[in-house]
């Protein structure tokens, strides 16, 4: 039997079919179904205090992949990611709530619905580039979060709306562990959708409209189209976690989808590294620890220097932005690329050169 | 009918008349050159076939249809392909994605199910890329299929646009100044590669060249360009002896001579 630290040479495929499987190497393969089986186990082994962070975590990796595909594959920048929770936080709350839905049909609803209203406001991509379209979908965050703050009847207002935990059967998702399965389930699909997306005719489109606009023109592909439907199927992913989100804390109003969430799901994509799908899931994974280590660091340095709690929000938004600012000069791949030098080097150990 | 007719064509850049009523035709199956000085309107001839410029009068058919007026996606779904003169490759992409991609308008299959990838969307993959790997056979470049095309040389760059172009099974392909910049081997090979993709894959080849000994060989019909306007139009041996081509490139000749003298 050939050694498990022996990593391969080259890759060797007999048909086309296996050289366009989504993870060629058995070895690799393998190792995605060890991360997937620690995934499963987590709840297990850890306090529930860590099970609810690994829910959060799991819900903003859902929403850092639509917007990676849009802004990280396809280029389409967008500042209206927080209204777009929004949008699918309330329309689950609407449709659970006030009109008496199962949670199993509002929630593909709310993606739905956000993808609609994403794929409206993605309408003035295609005269509007860079930072003229971040204006633009700064206009959306700003006209969704008025309607949501005024439109009283439908939204509560400032006031906001309570929401239920679903049920299935008779079951009922209290619990931070089952929670935390439902959400990691609709990761999973959520990555594997967009990973094969990315492999096939209209990912590559994406990519193309993102790499050379006029170029991918002449080669056939409609960039009204395609810019439409990255801003859609992105603004989906968004809809279905905000709308897991707010199925989570069960209560949603307009500040959990202000203009500073935008900016948190931005720095997740940049951080985690454009255009790569795991890469989304560092990112929200760090973007959501961050407040909390920050927290703790705080409460130990506190015993020293007693005012250091009356400033952790300035703290936390001055170290968040530091960090962004970082990875911005020394990584603008991202931790995605970090991982992958990592795995380069161990592949190469001991002879690193 | 012709295959492309390209009828007084007229293109301004503000003040500028970049084109000025041009006219020729391509017959199908043939080489068609397009030559002339630098800046003479070549490129933006091309740009007005593949529709990312919009000429101020004239008409250009294609297979007797207008052309003006369709959006470039529409045009190339007609199987007009092209490669650029600055190569325009998607730098990030794999040489088999971009050939991939070079086969977008002659696959189908959307965003759900190649999401899903269920079988109708992985079937049709596998379909394409065996296409794309004859290509790929073809141009010779097996080696480099899943290197990104940013780490490639000029040469082989530019290759694989012609690749991509190729992956569109296209009537008519559009290559614009397929050489420049080239060493005589990789020249040589391009021509060669042109030959054959006019003669085994029945492809009709607008062509931009500026070595005269290639042009003169390769194609059946030449139009010649000097300050967006079309001085002569015909056969190799027509071009050679038309008095006024020879007025535009000896006179050329002639300031150049005089330039580097005084
Ligand atoms: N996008 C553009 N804007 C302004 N002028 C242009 C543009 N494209 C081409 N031109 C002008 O049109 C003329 C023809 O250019 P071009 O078609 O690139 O020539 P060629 O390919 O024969 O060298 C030049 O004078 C050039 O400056
Ligand atoms: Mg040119």
């Amino acid at each position: 039997m050939r050694s498990p630290f022996v990593s391969e040479c080259g890759e060797f495929c007999t048909s086309y079919r296996a050289d366009m499987a989504l993870y060629k190497i058995p070895r690799i393969r393998y190792r995605v179904y060890g991360v997937l089986f620690l995934f499963l186990m987590l709840p297990w082994f850890v306090s529930e205090y860590a099970t609810s962070l690994a829910t959060l975590c799991a819900i903003a990796s859902i929403g850092a992949i639509g917007l990676n595909i849009l802004t990280g594959f396809t280029g389409q920048i967008s500042i209206g990611v927080g209204a777009f929770l929004g949008v699918g936080g309330y329309t689950s709350a609407v449709l659970t709530t006030t009109w008496g839905l199962s949670f199993w049909i509002a929630l593909p609803l709310a993606g739905l619905v956000t993808a609609l209203v994403g794929a409206l406001f993605g309408i003035p991509s295609l005269r509007l580039k860079g930072l003229y379209l971040a204006m633009a979908t700064l206009a959306a965050q700003v006209i969704i979060l008025y309607t949501i703050n005024h439109w009283d009847g439908l939204t509560g207002g400032t006031g906001g709306m309570i929401l239920a935990r679903p049920t299935l059967g008779g079951f009922s998702f209290d619990s931070e562990m089952s929670y935390y399965y439902l959400t990691l389930t609709i990761l999973v699909g959520a990555f594997i959708f967009t990973s094969n997306l990315f492999r096939t005719r209209t990912g590559r489109a994406f990519i193309a409209v993102r790499d050379r606009d006029l170029a991918a023109e002449v080669m056939g592909i409609n960039l009204f189209r395609y810019k439409v439907l990255a801003f859609a199927i992105s603004s989906f992913f968004v809809g279905l976690a905000g709308a897991l989100m707010g199925h989570y804390t069960m209560v949603i109003s307009p500040e959990h989808f202000d203009i500073g969430v935008s900016i948190e799901y931005l720095a997740m994509i940049l951080i985690g590294g454009l255009g790569s799908v795991v890469g989304s899931i560092f990112g929200a994974v760090f973007i959501t620890l961050l407040p909390v280590v920050l927290r703790e660091l705080i409460d130990i340095v506190t015993v020293y220097l007693p005012q250091a709690t009356e400033h952790f929000g300035a703290l936390r938004q001055m170290i968040f932005g530091a960090i962004v600012i970082v990875f911005l000069i020394y990584e603008p791949e991202g931790l995605a690329k970090m991982w992958r030098n990592f795995k380069d080097s161990c592949k190469l150990w001991p002879f690193s050169y | 009918m012709s295959l492309l007719e390209v009828d007084k064509v007229s293109l301004h850049f503000g003040g500028v008349l970049a084109l000025s009523e041009v006219c020729f035709q391509v017959e199908k199956g043939e080489i068609f050159a397009l030559i002339g000085p630098n800046g003479a309107g070549k490129t933006s001839m091309l740009n007005c076939i593949s529709g990312l410029y919009a000429p101020s009068s004239g008409s250009i058919r294609f297979r007797g249809e207008e052309l003006l007026g369709l959006p470039p996606h529409k045009r190339a779904a007609k199987g007009i392909a092209r490669a650029f003169q600055n190569i325009e490759l998607f730098k990030h992409m794999t040489v088999l994605e971009n050939l991939m991609l070079g086969r977008h308008v002659r696959m189908r299959s959307g965003l759900l199910a190649g999401g899903l990838y269920w079988g109708k969307a992985a079937r049709e993959e596998a379909e394409h890329r065996e296409a794309v790997e004859e290509i790929i056979d073809f141009l010779e470049i097996q080696a480099i299929r899943h290197k990104p095309v940013g780490t490639l040389s000029y040469g082989l760059q530019k290759r694989v646009e012609v690749g991509r172009a190729l992956a569109l099974s296209p009537e008519l392909l559009l290559l614009d100044e397929p050489m420049a910049g080239m060493n005589s081997e990789e020249k040589e090979d391009m021509a060669r590669f042109i030959i054959d993709i006019h003669e085994e894959r029945d492809v009709t080849i607008i062509l931009i060249e500026h070595d005269m000994g290639v042009v003169m060989e390769l194609s059946h019909h030449i139009a010649v360009l000097d300050f967006g306007r079309c001085i002569g139009f015909g056969t190799p041996d027509e071009i050679q002896s038309n008095p006024r081509v020879i007025e535009a490139y000896l006179g050329q000749a002639e300031s150049e001579e005089v330039g580097s003298s005084a």
